[in-house]
């Protein structure tokens, strides 16, 4: 089995990624990580006892839509999917849109959304 | 002379001359056709506009207008033109490119007014925007990684030549046939000769192997690099151009959301500063109102028509200094030493044309000057953005990065070519050099705070700085 992690280039993200290898760790399952980021991920500092696969983000998607099509690969594998969670502002909230919000309404394993 | 790690891979084996070098050579003429065109068409307006002033009646205003249109054509096509190509396949879209670059030019040829005028040069100007997309594409992905480097400056050139090339017929048709009416209809109408050499020879041209690859046609993707490699490189650099077409999709990885991360942010700030820049400095306000400036600075009609060909000639000369400097020195300082120059000629040509009197004297003073500035403008400023604005975005920003600056360039040339014949005619000529001097104070001191130096930098170092740059204390990840 798997916990999967949605690491964007912010520190929810980086906040998220921690917090998905202490939960590997505690089920003893290996981990996927989402680098939603446009730069690689800096693999130093990753620990070396847990089976880890980074995978990149290629195409022009949507990230949520990045981090479902990821899911669907993995189906019926997947133990938890762990986002980071921020506060935004109501003007951010408009521009953007909600990752995290998606996430938790349109996955269809178990979130963990963790704050900072 | 690239330092883009998109051009690195390393060369598949020597190339061997052989009939696949002639008819690459001949590709690379036919293609470049498309930048003659892109020159030919935004410099014949310089000469015309004189004769279609008085013979449409214009205004500042519409002369403005009548120019400018092109440029707001030529955002839309470089913006709808990738994607086209994309979809329909580079040699498609250089096709009906010449076919649009013809019905333009006709369009504009028999306008009976100002309406028609500005239809016909906004369809022109969809030509020559989708143009400088899709020939620098199709060029890149047909020429061997080693040459790569090489072809966007060449590009570039043939640009500049296009813009010499109407100056000199201006010259020619407007010294022989001034007297008689609607001479700037036959100025423009030459325009027609390259579309259809640019037509019939596509014709015989192939498609991009890469193209082909990206769209999973690998036969005929081989059969293409057959023609132009030796035989025993095509095979080898198959799987090249099938890496590439990764990379390609790679490049479109980025999108809005993105800019959201501060650094991210950062660069694309500096890649629009950096177009912004080659642009306020007014370099086109000569380009296409030359013969104008050198006309109320006390020339007469053909004598501005000639001298504004030392323009042109400037301009080519320039552009071969500049591809040479960029080997040699660093960006940076090259990019601040052309707009201290372009800055100096810009402030004297306002000085003189406000103490010097009108005259055969002002006018060569302002000549000689408007030589100097293009000197620093196209020697220096003008490289370097272009080499610049490909080395700065990482891999998967660069689709959205050169997009929306590419965007940017030609809302600000829109900008200047709209605006500058209203300003000279509201606040006079002097007033309207000092107000681009003054720019240029503005973009050189954003240029010295701002832009990092690219040359001999890998994009792993330069992404580094950008991340530093300005950023809160974060745990690194």
């Amino acid at each position: 089995m798997t916990v999967v992690v949605a690491v964007p280039d912010s520190p929810e993200g980086r906040t998220a990624l921690s917090a998905a290898i202490d939960e590997a760790r505690r089920r003893e399952t290996d981990l996927v990580v989402l680098n939603l980021a446009l730069d690689p991920l800096d693999v130093i500092g990753m620990p070396s006892d847990l089976p880890i696969t980074v995978r990149e983000r290629t195409g022009h998607a949507d990230l949520a839509d990045c981090v479902l099509a990821a899911l669907d690969e993995y189906e019926g594998k997947v133990d938890l999917l762990v986002i980071g969670m921020k506060r935004r502002t109501p003007i951010g909230k408009a521009l953007l849109g909600s990752l995290s919000q998606r996430l938790l309404l349109e996955a269809d394993v178990p979130v963990l959304a963790v704050k900072r | 002379m690239s330092h883009d790690t998109h051009d690195a891979v390393p060369a598949v084996s020597t190339e061997v001359p052989g009939p696949h070098t002639r008819r690459l050579k001949l590709l690379t003429v036919v293609a470049t056709f498309g930048g003659l065109l892109f020159g030919y068409d935004t410099g014949v307006i310089n000469g015309a506009l004189p004769y279609m002033t008085d013979d449409l009646g214009l205004t500042p205003a519409t002369e403005g207008i009548v120019t400018s249109s092109l440029l707001l054509g030529a955002a839309l096509g470089a913006f709808l033109g990738g994607r086209i190509s994309d979809r329909r396949g580079r040699r498609t879209m250089i096709l009906w490119l010449a076919v649009l670059f013809a019905v333009g030019t006709l369009v504009c040829t028999f306008a009976p007014g100002v309406g028609v005028m500005v239809f016909g040069r906004v369809v022109l100007g969809l030509a020559v925007g989708g143009a400088s997309v899709t020939v620098i594409a199709y060029l890149s992905e047909v020429s061997p990684a080693e040459r790569r480097g090489r072809l966007v400056t060449q590009n570039e050139l043939m640009i500049v030549s296009g813009q010499l090339l109407a100056f000199v017929c201006n010259a020619v048709i407007g010294g022989i046939w001034g007297e008689a009416g609607g001479v700037w209809r036959w100025m423009l109408v030459i325009a027609t000769l390259p579309a259809v050499a640019l037509w019939i020879g596509m014709l015989a041209m192939p498609e991009s192997p890469r193209w082909l690859a990206s769209r999973g046609r690998f036969g005929e993707a081989l059969a293409v690099l057959q023609q132009v490699r030796d035989a025993k490189r095509a095979e080898a650099e198959l799987a090249e151009v099938r890496a590439l077409a990764e990379e390609d999709r790679a490049a479109q990885t980025a999108g809005w959301r993105d800019l959201a991360v501060p650094w991210i942010r950062r660069i694309v700030v500096v890649g629009l500063a950096i177009a912004v820049m080659q642009q306020i400095t007014g370099v086109n306000s000569i380009m296409y109102y030359g013969t104008q400036i050198l006309t109320e600075s006390g020339f007469d009609r053909n004598g501005a028509l000639i001298a504004n060909i030392a323009n042109g000639v400037i301009s080519v000369v320039a552009t071969f200094v500049g591809i040479w400097l960029l080997g040699r020195v660093p960006r940076r300082p090259m990019l601040i030493a052309g707009q201290i120059g372009t800055f100096c000629a810009l402030l004297l040509v306002g000085v003189f044309s406000l103490v010097l009197p009108e005259g055969v004297g002002r006018a060569s003073v302002v000549l000689a000057l408007t030589v100097t500035f293009l000197a620093f403008q196209q020697g220096a400023i003008s490289p370097v953005t272009w080499l610049m604005l490909s080395e700065i975005f990482p891999l998967k920003l660069r689709g959205l990065g050169m997009g929306v600056c590419g965007l940017m360039l030609w809302i600000v040339n829109f900008l200047v070519g709209l605006l500058f014949p209203i300003l000279v005619a509201g606040i006079g000529i002097s007033a309207t050099f000092f107000l681009f001097a003054g720019l240029g104070v503005c973009a050189m001191l954003v240029a010295k705070a701002i832009v990092p130096e690219t040359k001999g930098r890998t994009l792993e170092q330069l992404e580094r700085e950008f991340k530093q740059a300005g950023a809160p204390a974060e745990v690194a990840r």
